[in-house]
Order: C-alpha cells, then structure tokens, then sequence
C-alpha cells in the first residue's frame, strides 16, 4: 500500500489537476478553431444553393473523421519542420491535440449554429441563444475527448494517471487511481453540465415569460 | 598339424598388419602437424601484409600521383592527408566542440591516420548521409555510428573486424518492474522512426510511440512523457555519465545486437579497405580499441572479448579478417518481399510520373508489413462490428435495467451510466484492459476484446439512457395506460433511434482508440509498419481515408435501422 500511499501524499494531485488544464486548454483552442470554421459552414448552408450542399457535404466529412486518427494523421503526415513564408508551421503534442478535435467542434458548431439562425430566421432570439449552452456542452465533451492526448505524449490528466498506475504493482491500488480520474473528470463535467442545464432553463423560461408578454 | 600349431602365423600376421598400420597413422599425424606448422610459418601476420601493402603503394609515389583514375589508398598517400566522415553530435563517440573534435570514433579516425602517416580532415555526416559522401567522393572513409547490416552491405564496403557492437537498450526507471520481453506486451515504448529493432519490439507485442530525433527520447523520459525508451546503448551510454540521468533510469532489457563497421566506396578502395581491415585487426590485437573505450567511458565487454580473438593463432594472421570464425557477420535486415513489390514500385513510378505526386506504400512491399496490414483491416472490421454489436446489446440492457421500477435494477444501471459519462474513453479502455490482464495473460485479441466491450458500454450506456428517457415520456401519454413492458420498451426503442444512431456511429468512431490499449487494429498495425520503413504521410492518409470511408459506410446502415426502428414504432 506505500506505493500508492506514496503516490497520494506526494505532487501526484498537483500534476493530475496541472494535466486538466492542459485538457482545458486543448478544449478551448479545438472549440475556438471549431467556432471559425464551423459558423461560416452554418451561414452557407443557411443560404442553400452549391455553397449550401458543399458546406453540407463538408460538415458530413466533418463528422465522419475519427478524432483518434486525425491526431495521428496531423502527427505523421505534416513534416516536423513544415512553414509557409518564413511562419514556423510545426505542431506541439497539445495543437495536433487540439487540432484532431476540430473536426467533431467543427460539425457540432456548424449543426447548432444553424439551428440558432433559423431561430433567429423566426424572430426567437431566446431560441438562437440557446446556442450558448449546445456549444459549452460540447466544450466539455471536447474535454473528456482531450484524454486522446495521451497516445501522442502530451502531458493531460490521464497521461499523469497511466505514469502513476504503470509504478504501482497492485492491482488494486491502480484501481484506487483510475478512480481518482473518474472522479475528477466527473466533476468537471457534471458540474458543467449542470451549469449548462440551468442556463438552459433560465433561458426557455425567459423564453416563456417573453411569449406571456407578448 | 595341430590346432594350436595352424593359429601361430596367423597371429604373427596380424601383430604385423597393427604395427603397421600404426607406423602409417603416426606419419600421417607427423606429415599433417609439420604441413600445419609449414603453413602457420608461410601466413604472415597482419602487420607484415600491411606494411607490405604500404611500402609498395609508397614506392609509387610520387609518379603515381598523377596518373588518372587513381585508387583511394594512393590518391590519400599523395594528399598526405585522409577524409574521414564523422558524427557532429553523438556524444562519447564523436562530438565537435568549437575547434575541439573528440570521442572514441574520432580518437580512432586519428591513429588510423597516424599509422598511414598521414593527417586527417574531419568531414561533417550525419546518418542519413553518412553512406552517400563515400559515393559522392566527399569522404575517403566514415566511422559514424554506423551498424553493419544487410542492407548497408549493397551501398558501402565495411571494414572488418568491426570497431564496436551496440545493442538495443530499453530503458526505463529503476523501479519499473520488466524482466524479460513478457513484461513489455501491451506496454508502449518510445522509439525514433526507422530504427532497425523496432520490428522486433512490435513482434514482440509491445507497443511503440514514434519520434523523429533519438535526443528527444531522453527528454521525454525526464519529463515522463514516456516510461520507456528503446535505443542503442551507445546513444544511452552518455546519458548514464549524468549522475541524475543515472540515479533515476536503468537499462530494462537489451537486444538487436549489431556490430558498427568503418566503411569505405565500394569501388576505387579496394586496397585502402584491406589496408583498414589489417588496421583494425591489429588494434583489436594490441587492445587499442580496448584502451580507447576505456578513455572515452563507452562500454567494454565486445572489446575485451574481440582482444582475446584476435590474439589466437587462427585469427591473428593476415587472412583471419576473411575468416568467418574470427569475423561477425553483418546483421540480417533485409524483410523478404511481398510476390508483387516490383509491380507495387512500378505504380509508385507511374503515379509520380503523371501527378508529380511521390507516394510510398511500404504496407504493400514487404511481407510482414503486408500480414500486418492486411490483419490490421480484417481486426478494425472485427473491431467495428463488436462495437456495434456490443453498443446494442448495452444500449438495450442499460435502458430496461434504467426504466426499470426495481431499485436493484435501476441504481445500479444509474452508477454505470454516471461512471461511464465521467470516464474519457481512453481511460476506460485502459481499465478495461487492466482488468482483461488480471483474469487472462494479455495478447492482441484480449486487447481486442477489452476495446469492444469499452467502447460498448461507454456508447452504451449513452444510447440506454435516450431509451430510459424516451420510456418516461410514456408517462405523460395517457393513450399509453395500459400498454404491455416489453411492447412499451420496443417503443421507446424506435422513439430514442436518433440518438442510438449517434451512439452507433460514435462507437464506430471511437475504435481507433483501441490502439492505445494495443488492440491490433489498422492504426496500430500501420504505425508499427511505419516505425520500420518509410512513407509515413501516405501511410496515415490512406488510414484517415479508411476510416472516413468506413465511417460513412456505417452511417449509411445505420440511417437504415433508424428508419427501420421508426417505421415499426409507427406501425405499431
């Protein structure tokens, strides 16, 4: 048991809550390259006609790309020493990270994007703002999907985990720890969802109240 | 005439016919002893053949210097001076510090010159082009970390005897616990791409995480990218002189070992490649190579062991560098052909010549890339029907076990379903695979299996929670009131078939993972093939186009059960 004694007692905490940050912010660069390309897909798709059934066949692909190999693609397949006029193009573990995962934001962003503007289309601004919450629930999926990170080297939580488990002999106490990451990601993403859910509410019952008025 | 009488002459010629044959078997051993001696006393030791190779090249001079199409070894004598490619950064082996060179490649480049009394120009190589300045007449000879392989053998004349032998090290911190190759089966190790034992570590079932440059592996063992590193030990070697370095990580497990040869053009060096054979077999004599591993802190036992060879009878002679029991062999790289890799370069050639386009598809020219790629898409099929198969099944157990009114039943799905939402899915997989290894000894199809039921119940448990859901909204149907479990059920099935749907292709989506737990998936088979050949780009947008493809093809079928699901819950 000392060894996982050892494993709590010591910065193993530290660095498991440092590696979710690194989640956080491969979360947030994919969500932000998601939002570029996914609201202008939305607008053409929106307008219908050949930019319309392109952006839609675009957003198909999108959504067809596994994460997994993407990352690997990205990794492999862009030289190490890529640049274009002189701009240092090569990717760190966390933007190849980042990266694969602009695929699914992508998709999802241009999928609610053009639900809020076609709400918007209706007059129901409370309907289009109901985009906020669909894409901060799609952030925190893109942070449980960030764990994928591991495979290429980067430093995020589960990275941290597996180091710590691959030390420990017992079985048992490597369960100890794999818990300690479910609990931990549990939180951050009940705790976000739960937020989304009562902004969600909030904003039907604003929504509501609005209709009452009128 | 007696009995006794008749039996003498006989025994008398027999005693005759044993004298005589040992007399012949005497002199046949005296003849063969004095035609060994007579032979011993004729072969004449290296340093005489060498210096007899020297003196007449010498006398040439300097009439010879002119002439055209000069060999090598006469060309180096009329410079007074010998190129010689080495390493710029390989630390203990040979390094370049400002003006300074130094290591035991670069104290060995020095005696050579020496002994030929002549100087030496360092010429800067590295490995990718430490073979093409001797083709190129850049170099008149490289001593570069270089192992004598195969391969190499078609492109390069080695020297022999061979100057060192490394080894492929794995290294890993001290209280990793890896006895034998066993312990390494679904681990991942870190590797540089294109090293020659990489095969051997995906053989061998353990997992590999590529990088570009060898000085990334110490790097990514510090900040504990990776647990593991493979490597030559010699790269390793000055790594361990850093007490931190030393204190921290210890060599797990060794092999792959292949002997470094000094290597010269294969044609116009005939004379200066024995000239350097008889070199090395006097410094391996003599313990000069010993003594300068020794001063430059590198590893010892192949030098030792070399000393005491060439020090024997048999070997110390000017032929014994021929001789394959005083010489290594080089090391057997070469991976036997698929029956249509000449048709496979062919359309390589063809498509470059049309498109401008330089494809490479190493998965199609070799044997064992080939059974690993054609057994990585026959395991990624396996791997997305399981899935499926499994999201289904879970999806429907989940869903009754939620909707269900018993608590025994319903909390328990509840926590799965919680545990799961919260688990990323390469944490599951791996506990998955933690608890595959705990009840059977881990292989590929275990690893196989763990994913499937992963990915089944993280997607699962999902898709059950839209049908318990889509079971509550029965309850505010008063039409419903009445209607028989399981025919309610079969509803809220056909009603949640969107979002099963989404689960199916999710799960589909998500079976590249499973090669971070070593499931021997196309991913995974084609990063092995890549980290033992080259082509990685196409390689990996073949695979993305594969699994797009596949993807699709999925999303296809299941729009079909969803419109399935849905025409019978209306016609229900």
């Amino acid at each position: 048991m000392s060894g996982l004694a050892d494993t709590i007692t010591g910065d193993f905490l530290v660095r498991l809550l440092t590696g979710m940050l690194v989640n956080l912010e491969i979360a947030g660069i994919s969500l932000a390259a998601g939002l570029v390309l996914g609201l202008p897909l939305a607008l053409a798709r929106l307008g219908g006609g050949v930019a319309g059934a392109g952006a839609a066949s675009l957003i198909a692909l999108l959504r067809a790309a596994p994460t997994f190999v993407v990352m690997f693609f990205l990794l492999n397949a862009v030289p190490r020493d890529a640049a274009i006029l002189g701009l240092d193009l090569s990717l760190s573990g966390i933007m190849v990270a980042a990266l694969s995962l602009v695929p699914y934001s992508a998709a999802f962003v241009a999928d609610s994007g053009l639900d809020a503007m076609r709400q918007l289309r209706r007059r129901s601004p409370l309907g289009a703002l109901l985009f906020l919450p669909n894409v901060s629930r799609a952030f925190f999926v893109l942070v449980m999907s960030s764990s994928a990170a591991a495979a290429v080297g980067v430093s995020e939580a589960i990275s941290v985990i597996l180091r710590e488990t691959e030390r420990l002999p017992r079985f048992a106490d490597r369960l100890v720890l794999f818990a300690t990451g479910i609990v931990c990601f549990g939180l951050v993403l009940q705790t976000g969802f739960a937020a989304m859910r009562l902004l969600h509410r909030r904003l039907a019952r604003s929504a509501a109240s609005g209709r009452h008025r009128r | 005439m007696t009995g006794a009488e008749s039996s003498r002459p006989d025994r008398r010629r027999g005693d005759i016919i044993v004298v005589s044959r040992l007399l012949l078997l005497a002199l046949a051993l005296l003849g063969s002893l004095l035609t060994t001696r007579a032979r011993a006393q004729s072969e004449r030791t290296p340093d005489a053949a060498l210096e007899q190779i020297l003196t007449e090249a010498r006398a040439r001079l300097p009439a010879a210097c002119g002439r055209p199409g000069i060999d090598r070894l006469t060309r180096i004598l009329c410079d007074k001076k010998i190129r010689i490619g080495a390493r710029s950064y390989y630390p203990l082996f040979s390094t370049f510090e400002g003006e300074t060179r130094q290591g035991y490649e670069i104290d060995i480049a020095g005696l050579i010159a020496n002994r030929l009394g002549i100087d030496v120009e360092f010429v800067r190589v590295n490995a990718a082009n430490r073979i093409a300045v001797l083709g190129e007449d850049n170099a008149d000879m490289t001593i570069a970390t270089m192992g004598h392989n195969s391969q190499r053998d078609g492109q390069a004349r080695f020297i022999r005897p061979h100057y060192y032998l490394s080894e492929t090290s794995i290294i890993g911190p001290k209280e990793t616990p890896i006895h034998d190759w066993r312990d390494l089966a679904g681990r991942t190790i870190c590797v540089t791409i294109g090293n020659g034992s990489n095969a051997q570590i995906v053989a061998r079932g353990a997992r590999v995480m590529l990088f570009d440059e060898a000085g990334a592996l110490a790097e990514r063992l510090r900040d504990q990218t990776c647990t593991l590193a493979a490597q030559d030990d010699s790269f390793f070697a000055y790594y361990f002189t850093d007490a931190a370095f030393a204190g921290r990580f210890s060599r797990q497990l060794g092999f792959a070992q292949v002997p470094w040869g000094m290597a010269v053009a294969r044609t116009g060096s005939e004379r200066l490649a024995r000239v350097l054979d008889l070199i090395s077999q006097i410094f391996h004599r003599d313990g000069v190579f010993l003594e300068l591993a020794r001063t430059n802190h590198i590893g010892t036992p192949f030098l030792e062991q070399q000393q005491l060879l060439w020090r024997q009878p048999q070997c110390n002679t000017e032929r014994g560098n021929r001789d394959p029991a005083c010489v290594l062999p080089a090391l057997d790289t070469a991976l036997e052909p698929t029956p249509f890799a000449a048709n496979v370069d062919r359309l390589e050639d063809w498509i470059e010549a049309r498109t401008g386009l330089s494809l490479s598809l190493p998965m199609l020219k070799t044997a064992p890339a080939w059974t690993l790629f054609v057994d990585g898409i026959v395991n990624s099929l396996i791997l997305v029907a399981g899935a499926l198969v499994a999201t289904l099944g879970f999806a429907l157990l989940i869903g009754a076990a939620l909707g269900s009114h018993k608590a025994a039943l319903h909390w328990p799905a509840r926590l799965v379903t919680i545990t799961m939402q919260s688990s990323p899915v390469v944490l599951t997989l791996v506990i998955a695979a933690a608890f595959a290894q705990a009840l059977v000894p881990y292989s590929s199809t275990v690893a196989l299996v763990a994913a499937i039921v992963a990915l089944g119940l993280t997607n699962g448990c999902n898709a059950g929670q839209a049908i318990s859901e889509a079971l509550l909204t029965f309850d505010t149907e008063p039409q419903m009131n009445g209607t028989g479990d399981s025919h309610l059920f079969a509803r809220a099935v056909g009603r949640s078939a969107t979002q099963i749907v989404a689960f199916l292709v999710n799960a589909t989506k998500g079976t590249p993972i499973a090669s971070f737990i070593g499931a021997p998936e196309l991913l995974n088979s084609l990063t092995d093939i890549t980290s033992f050949s080259s082509g990685r780009a196409t390689t990996y947008t073949l695979l993305l186009i594969f699994y797009v493809l596949l993807v699709m093809l999925v999303v296809g079928l299941c729009e079909r059960l969803r419109v399935l699901l849905e025409r019978r819950l209306a016609s229900a």
